[in-house]
């Protein structure tokens, strides 16, 4: 053990030594207005969802296509070729034939807007529920594929494993039985979309950039509330942040954080609700009523104790806040970022608000959307505060034995593959606008993924967790060669995409850092250890 | 300078005040690096307990690599479930094809940590570290803490007490990792290309603690550009007011020359002369501000406390003088030429000192808070009614509406049309919408 000698450096008395002034890497930082929505008076709450969907179909549909001509083309069962149909109501009976279009999940527990309406629920929003499945009674759930024309039901056994959810944009290959509904033999999914290089947006190559050292933090869920009980690991985080802890270049310390170029707060930092809830005040109501601001409503402490903690680290760190599910911005997805009225101290390092059309530079402090895509250190990134992850898992059959969706490992696992499945669907939010609150899109879909991330991350997830996915190279269905095509893939030959499942941090402490040369990920992890003291 | 110090201030405020002290209270305190303070806080721990043993306790910051299982597998241990699934395909063979394919590929996490434990704990919590990078002492305090959560009072304290030091300045000599690009406006907003008001200015600098120094800067500064400003102003109207078709606001009461003209007028002026002069300021620190971290530099705003409202309430009633004053002298140049002009109308051609009678009936109430200016006005409203006879009477009565700041200040009253002269046509324009008046330049 290290520890006779290690810390050395702090444990002795005071000593006369200079100390280095320590420098951060610069950060690169281009971040990307996707999901901004139009501001002001442009931005319309009146239209219909459907035009979303039509939208994606009609985005998705060419890539899925595309891949499926390459697989089914000339693909036959007993002397039948499959043929391809483009509408699903041209599916004939009995025929072999593919098709692509959109699923759409019917589920016993799904909230539904009608029944909303017809129960007069409309005013809150319904209780977020675990699953939309009904455990007792699996076969309620029908999966059906949609597109312009009409809806198709699927059935077969493959669908029992495969992971679908509404939004999705794929092709079915089979034959519609006697009962009129879809005998599903194979899925193709659009897969990645096309990867930029590093620094592609910049337009200059890696090589001329030359390598960098850095690490971009991720956290998310810091979950302040504004009590000094959720504080503790916050104030060890700055201190690491800001470099306090120690710079020491041992082997096995923390990397030093001058290397971290950027922090990227996933959603969730303020924890506690920010108005008392609805019971309380409904009780409230015999007083006298009051407009306006209301003290006694309302819980300030959460954000200005977020306000302080950024004001502490920005001085040192650039800061880029998405907002989640808790935090103060709208409810419906994209969030916009949190205004920076919010941040009295914190703003003096945002952006000086847009004057006219033209396009600026971002702050040091940047309140961006949730989702959020940018390029950081020439990566480009996709990320959410975690809603898409979660939605998504309620749709997926991951229960246990019990019939309960745990926490366990096999939920972690179930998440990264929702994340990867989201990437292959080219989707970031495949549930909205279904189950997801969404602002109703009318010209595009920006949910749809135009091109393929380099780190792609899920903020307030139960546990840490990364993985690597890459490109499926084209296979086919005789799948002797399979092998073969995975082997001589180096780095140029298709996308890879560093998956991020960033925890929260008020259960965790953990801290996320991916290195800027390599997407290779640390976690540093802030604790207290609970001695003799706690135990007793 | 603090090393002879530091014994005392711990005495102090540790052994005699039986405070916490972090090491980063200390650093603030005594302004040093946060290794010194570190070993500062050990120093004194080690001496005083040599002294008397357990007078003094210690909490430390572990940082190293923990052993894996129990305490921070759960991500390893998420990993390891999830490899095994990468052998075996979960389903058909055709998830290859169909389905997300778990071919991800996971790697070795290194996960570090920053423990922060207990003197009494120390042992027990080393033993959990495959490997210790160091540890230091991260808070001296005279008992064991029952909760450490009380830790972070001492740093909210320490925020409170040392808010004022300039992060930016000072975080070098406290050993904080300097952002060589930091970004930071001292100011509130840039100015609003429209004719919007300026938003009161005060409330950053009023805001934001943090910088002891800066809202120095914002006081000092006002006072040696009003005069500038002023000068601006001057020149600029003096040409604008000279133009024959003002109506130079007929002095309706003492009040309302200043609120209902001048007041408005210079306004916008200000904002039209500031624009410019801002717009170029603000275009050139952004520059500068790459190179220099703290840019102590003026920024455009505040050129806007100078515009009356939004000035600090301190300065503001000497600067409204000075500026009452100017514009008495430019409405005295006025008058002189306007008078003919005016003279048709017959109300304005009373002379400006002695109130006209008529005026007297339209009163105002104006309480200007916080660079705020609300009330309520008198104007006079034309109503009409059918009287008995079932003709429709119009008549003109007095009635009060309320104003705040942000409405162009209407014409203090109302003529009917038929009354109006032949003066009248250029007063209306000049008075009512003395926006559309300026625009037109």
């Amino acid at each position: 053990m290290a520890s006779s000698t290690a810390g050395s450096e702090f444990l002795r008395p005071p000593s006369n030594q200079e100390f280095d002034t320590v420098c951060r890497e610069p950060s690169h930082y281009n971040p990307l207005d996707t999901f901004q929505l139009p501001s002001g008076q442009d931005r319309h709450y009146q239209q219909q969802y459907g035009d979303m969907y039509f939208l994606r179909l009609a985005k998705l549909k060419p890539a899925v296509e595309e891949i499926a001509v390459d697989t089914w083309e000339g693909f036959s069962i007993a002397g039948e070729n499959a043929r391809r149909v483009e509408r699903v109501l041209d599916v004939r009976q009995g025929e072999l034939c593919w098709v692509a279009g959109t699923i759409y999940m019917d589920m016993p527990l799904k909230p539904n807007i009608l029944d909303d309406l017809t129960k007069e629920n409309y005013t809150l929003a319904p209780p977020p529920r675990p699953t939309y499945q009904d455990p007792a009674n699996p076969e309620s759930t029908q999966i059906m594929l949609e597109d312009e024309s009409g809806r198709l039901r699927l059935t077969g056994s493959l669908l029992r494993n495969a992971q679908l959810c509404t939004g999705a944009i794929i092709a079915v290959l089979g034959t519609e039985n006697a009962n009129g509904d879809f005998e599903v033999i194979d899925i193709k999914v659009p897969d990645l979309p096309q990867q930029p290089r590093r620094w592609e947006s910049e337009g200059v190559d890696s090589l001329q950039k030359g390598p960098s050292k850095g690490k971009i933090a991720f956290v998310s869920g810091l979950g302040i509330t504004g009590t000094s009980s959720d504080t503790l690991a916050l104030e060890l985080l700055t201190d690491y942040l800001l470099g306090y802890t120690g710079n020491t270049s041992a082997e096995d310390a923390p990397p030093t954080a001058s290397a971290i170029t950027r922090l990227i707060i996933a959603g969730n930092s303020v924890g506690a609700r920010m108005t008392v809830d609805a019971n309380a005040e409904t009780k409230k109501k015999s007083g006298p009523k009051k407009y306006g601001y209301d003290a006694s409503a309302y819980n300030a402490s959460p954000i200005t104790r977020l306000d302080s903690f950024l004001a502490e680290i920005l001085p040192s760190i650039p800061v880029t806040l998405m907002p989640g599910e808790s935090d103060p911005a709208n409810f419906s997805l994209p969030q916009q970022g949190i205004h920076r009225a919010m941040f009295p101290q914190a703003r003096a390092y945002c952006a000086p608000p847009a004057a006219g059309e033209e396009k600026q530079e971002p702050g040091w402090f940047d309140s961006v959307t949730n989702p959020w895509e940018g390029d950081v250190e020439g990566w480009r990134l996709w990320g959410c505060s975690g809603q898409n992850v979660d939605d998504v898992l309620r749709y997926l059959n991951f229960a246990d034995e019990e019939g309960n969706v745990g926490d366990g490992a096999g939920d972690v696992e179930a998440r990264m593959r929702i994340m990867e499945a989201m990437l292959r669907w080219r989707c970031g939010v495949p549930t909205a606008p279904d189950t997801l609150w969404s602002y109703p899109f009318q010209t595009h879909d920006p949910f749809v993924m135009q091109a393929c991330p380099h780190i792609f991350f899920a903020g307030n997830q139960p546990r840490f967790k990364t993985a690597t996915i890459e490109s499926d190279s084209p296979l086919k269905l005789n799948g002797a060669d399979t092998e073969m095509t995975g082997i001589d893939d180096d780095n140029t030959s298709g996308p890879r995409v560093r998956l991020l499942s960033i925890p929260r941090f008020k259960e965790t402490g953990e801290l996320v850092l991916v290195d800027t040369e390599t997407l290779e990920v640390e976690v540093v992890k802030f604790s207290t250890f609970a001695g003799q003291q706690e135990k007793q | 300078m603090a090393i002879a110090d530091y014994k005392k201030y711990l005495a102090e405020n540790v052994l005699n005040e039986r405070r916490t002290v972090t090491y980063r209270s200390i650093g603030r305190a005594l302004r040093v690096h946060s290794t010194l303070a570190k070993q500062m806080l050990y120093d004194f721990h080690h001496n005083e307990n040599n002294k008397k043993p357990n007078s003094v306790n210690a909490t430390y910051i572990i940082t190293g690599v923990q052993k894996t299982p129990e305490l921070t597998s759960a991500a390893n241990e998420a990993q390891d479930s999830f490899d095994d699934s990468n052998g075996i395909p979960p389903s058909s063979p055709y998830v290859n094809s169909s389905m997300p394919n778990q071919d991800a590929v996971t790697d070795e996490i290194a996960i570090s940590s920053v423990l922060l434990v207990r003197e009494e704990d120390l042992e027990d919590a080393k033993s959990t570290f495959q490997s210790i990078a160091s540890i230091h002492v991260y808070s001296i305090q005279p008992t064991v803490l029952q909760d450490l959560n009380v830790l972070t009072d001492v740093a909210t304290e320490m925020v409170s007490n040392h808010g004022q030091e300039d992060p930016l300045e000072y975080g070098k000599s406290w050993g904080m990792i300097q952002g060589n690009n930091v970004r930071r406006r001292t100011g509130g907003r840039p100015p609003v290309p429209a004719a919007a008001p300026a938003p009161p200015k005060t409330i950053i600098p009023a805001k934001r603690p943090i910088k002891s120094e800066e809202p120095i800067q914002p006081k000092t500064e006002p006072e040696e550009k009003a005069p500038e400003v002023e000068e601006a102003t001057k020149r600029e109207e003096a040409p604008a007011s000279s133009k024959p078709t003002e109506k130079t606001a007929p002095p309706k009461q003492k009040g309302s020359i200043f609120s209902s003209f001048a007041k408005a007028k210079p306004k916008q002026k200000k904002e039209e002369s500031a624009t410019p002069a801002s717009a170029v300021e603000s275009a050139e620190p952004s520059g500068a501000e790459d190179g220099d971290a703290s840019d102590e530099d003026e920024e455009p705003e505040e050129l806007f406390p100078d515009s009356g409202k939004s000035a600090p309430a301190g300065t503001r009633e000497s600067r409204k003088e000075r500026e009452e004053k100017l514009r008495k002298m430019m409405e005295e140049e006025d008058e002189d030429e306007e008078m003919p002009d005016a003279a048709p109308s017959p109300e304005e051609s009373k002379p400006i000192d002695e109130p006209p009678p008529k005026q007297a009936e339209l009163k105002e109430e104006i309480t200007v808070r916080g660079g705020r200016r609300r009330g309520r006005r008198q104007v006079m409203k034309k109503k009409t009614v059918k009287d008995e006879e079932g003709y429709l009477v119009t008549v003109e009565e007095p009635s009060w509406e309320s104003f705040s700041e942000d409405e162009p200040a209407p014409p203090p009253k109302k003529k009917p049309a038929v009354s109006a002269p032949k003066g009248k046509p250029a007063a209306k324009p000049g008075q009512g919408n003395i926006m559309s008046f300026f625009s037109k330049k």
